[in-house]
């Protein structure tokens, strides 16, 4: 529509017609021949915008577990697995001065093993600092349960208390395999009991899976280490968080080459971009499904000048130019497609929807990371399907008008 | 003064390694308050010479000039005079279906760039003048065949051209309707001193015509009421 209408000011005909079309809109616009474009273009442009709907919430929801279940930069010692607690106040007095850094929380993070008696998983053993006082940047996702969590007491993972069928008030052992103490009988292994007091649900299947929380002295003890951390997480205000590495980078350069500054893109910046790249491969793909819809269009539009042979020949004996009589049908065409493509992006609103709301698909958490769909409609991406899908139609009228140009007046009249 | 004129036209139709010469020398003047018949056999190119008078149809050789300037229809400036300076009415009337009496009569002015509503007062003001006024609302399929055609009259007539060119414009229509519309003709052509071309068949209405001619062999041959009364031509 744009691309026609800027080609040329509507003529008086034009406008004229125009005004036909959307006044008497059965009459002109709601004819047979119209059907499977329209139907075409809403099934194409629907799941063209479903689609990208529902990648746009992958790319998104996925985006939003990972700045909101990790840290935004961790520091870590360069030599060391753990920090000395002096060490650590030193380091957090110095990075007072960055006014972008929300919090800092030291935690001690360490592979384990959890079970139940009888069955046995891999876990990740992630402690806080639960005293009055000190904040566990966290908590938005422990989904039931206690927020704190007090010596003996842990939060674990909804999919590690679904394995092992455990839920909130049962206790879990974890044990940790010490090489330093190998004895004749094997691996020594250090062991604690905890009781269950929340249980942790953040959406990212990885951490859902693996994920025990509890206090820092329980961690201390399983561990056999002296008061100490394993790395501080650093979380930034909203607006830094894209130049978390740059900070890093600052932050790095400050504190020496003892410390080691992680920024969360080091580990999830590839991950993100690629799901970025394969939401535009869909999009790309799925385009062509508009372009196969197009064929509908032109066989809409051969169809028409076909119909209308007569009256092309009429408007052309009256005066009127080529141009003109294209302009018409381009028209006619042109606001039946417009509908169109709304209606399938309508359509792909609701697809979308539908998909998020069903309950009887599930993503792979294993696989796709994360283990809920959600469709994300954005507005720029319904803006380009719109552009992208109107180029597309436009061209498919375009095509066949061009041979109205050929046509004389007398081959018109001719084969009635 | 002249309005329309063809010299020497010659058209031929080349279809399939078979020549057929329609038109070799025809010759055609037209002045201002003419009304011209042109008669002649059925196939011997009345169509085609209308059609190439019209700016419709091509031409191998010859002339053909609207009010003394030199034009055709492949020339830029055809669709314009088509608009201005022509009116065609077709053997079948050809109406756009999809819209009313009163609108296919005020197309050729909106066309022309004339805003809808003025176009709309001299459509409703001609179709009255032709005895349609209480059909112009109504779309081409709900008219009889001569109101088609007098609305085809109407359409020809609305941007007040130089000349009006009629193929058979009474062929499809019963004699009542046949004289409707010839009475229209003549009227036109008495009070507003409109030049028409017309073709037709009937030798009792050609003998309205102030000029005559017989087409035969791709020429124009003009006939003489007085001296062939009947019309029949001897050749
Ligand atoms: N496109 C064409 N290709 C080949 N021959 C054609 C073509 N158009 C017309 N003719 C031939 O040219 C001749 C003249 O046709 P035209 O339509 O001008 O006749 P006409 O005098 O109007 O006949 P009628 O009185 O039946 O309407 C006919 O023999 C016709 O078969
Ligand atoms: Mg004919």
């Amino acid at each position: 529509m744009r691309l026609i209408s800027s080609k040329w000011k509507f003529s008086k005909l034009e406008q004229f017609f125009l005004l036909r079309y959307i006044n008497a809109p059965k009459r002109n616009l709601m004819r047979f021949s119209f059907v499977f474009m329209v139907s075409g273009i809403v099934l194409s442009v629907g799941i063209l915008s479903a689609g990208l709907n529902l990648f746009e919430g992958y790319e998104k929801s996925l985006k939003d577990v990972l700045l909101g279940s990790f840290p935004h930069i961790s520091l870590q010692d360069a030599n060391s697995e753990y920090f000395s607690k002096e060490r650590a106040d030193q380091i957090i007095q110095k990075l007072n001065k960055y006014p972008q850094i929300a919090s800092v929380t030291p935690s001690i993070s360490y592979a384990v093993m959890a079970s139940n008696g009888d069955r046995v998983r891999g876990a990740s053993l992630n402690a806080y600092d639960f005293s009055s006082g000190s904040s566990f940047p966290y908590s938005q996702y422990i989904t039931q349960g206690s927020h704190r969590v007090n010596n003996g007491e842990a939060v674990i993972g909804k999919y590690l208390a679904k394995e092992l069928g455990k839920g909130i008030g049962d206790s879990i052992n974890v044990f940790y395999p010490r090489f330093d103490r190998i004895s004749a009988m094997g691996l020594f292994s250090s062991e604690r009991n905890f009781r269950i007091v929340g249980i942790y649900s953040s959406g990212y299947y990885e951490n859902d899976r693996s994920h025990i929380i509890c206090s820092l002295s329980d961690a201390e003890a399983l561990l056999n280490i002296n008061p100490s951390f394993s790395r501080l997480e650093l979380r930034l205000d909203s607006e830094y968080i894209e130049s978390a590495s740059v900070l890093a980078n600052a932050i790095q350069s400050d504190l020496g080459i003892d410390i080691v500054a992680y920024p969360w893109s080091i580990f999830s910046a590839g991950l993100l971009k690629l799901v970025a790249m394969e939401k535009w491969l869909i999009f790309i793909i799925f385009s062509f499904l508009v372009l196969i819809a197009g064929i509908n269009v032109i066989s809409a539009v051969t169809t028409i000048i076909l119909d209308k042979k007569n009256e092309i020949a009429v408007l052309k004996t009256l005066g009127a130019k080529p141009k003109e009589v294209k302009g018409l049908i381009a028209l006619q065409v042109g606001l039946v497609g417009f509908f169109a493509i709304i209606a399938g992006q309508v359509f792909g609103a609701g697809l979308s929807i539908l998909v998020e709301k069903q309950g009887f698909y599930r993503l792979k958490g294993d696989v796709y990371f994360i283990d809920t769909l959600t469709a994300t409609i954005s507005p720029l991406n319904q803006f380009v399907i719109f552009a992208v899908a109107a180029v597309l139609v436009a061209v498919c009228i375009a095509y066949p008008l061009k041979q109205i140009d050929k046509m004389q007046i007398m081959d018109l009249l001719r084969n009635r | 003064m002249q309005c329309l004129a063809g010299y020497s036209l010659s058209k031929r139709y080349i279809d399939s390694d078979q020549q057929i010469q329609v038109l070799t020398d025809a010759t055609l003047e037209v002045n201002e308050s003419d009304l011209i018949c042109i008669t002649g056999q059925s196939g011997c190119g009345k169509s085609t010479l209308l059609h190439i008078l019209g700016l419709l149809d091509s031409y191998d050789f010859g002339r053909v000039l609207v009010r003394g300037k030199e034009i055709s229809s492949s020339m830029a400036d055809a669709p314009k005079i088509r608009n201005s300076e022509i009116g065609f009415v077709f053997q079948f009337h050809y109406l756009v279906e999809d819209l009313t009496a009163k609108e296919n009569v005020a197309l050729p002015m909106i066309i022309a760039g004339q805003s809808s509503s003025i176009a709309y007062r001299h459509a409703i003001d001609l179709l009255s003048k032709l005895g349609l006024s209480d059909r112009q609302n109504r779309y081409p399929n709900q008219l009889s065949g001569g109101e088609q055609q007098r609305v085809s009259l109407a359409r020809a007539l609305i941007n007040s051209p130089a000349i009006v060119l009629a193929d058979e414009p009474t062929g499809n229509l019963d004699p009542k309707h046949s004289a409707e519309v010839w009475d229209m003709i003549l009227k036109l052509n008495r009070e507003r001193g409109q030049a028409f071309v017309i073709v037709t068949h009937d030798h009792k209405s050609a003998k309205l015509a102030s000029l005559t001619y017989n087409l035969a062999d791709g020429k124009l041959n003009l006939i003489d009421h007085d001296t062939n009364p009947s019309g029949v031509i001897s050749s």
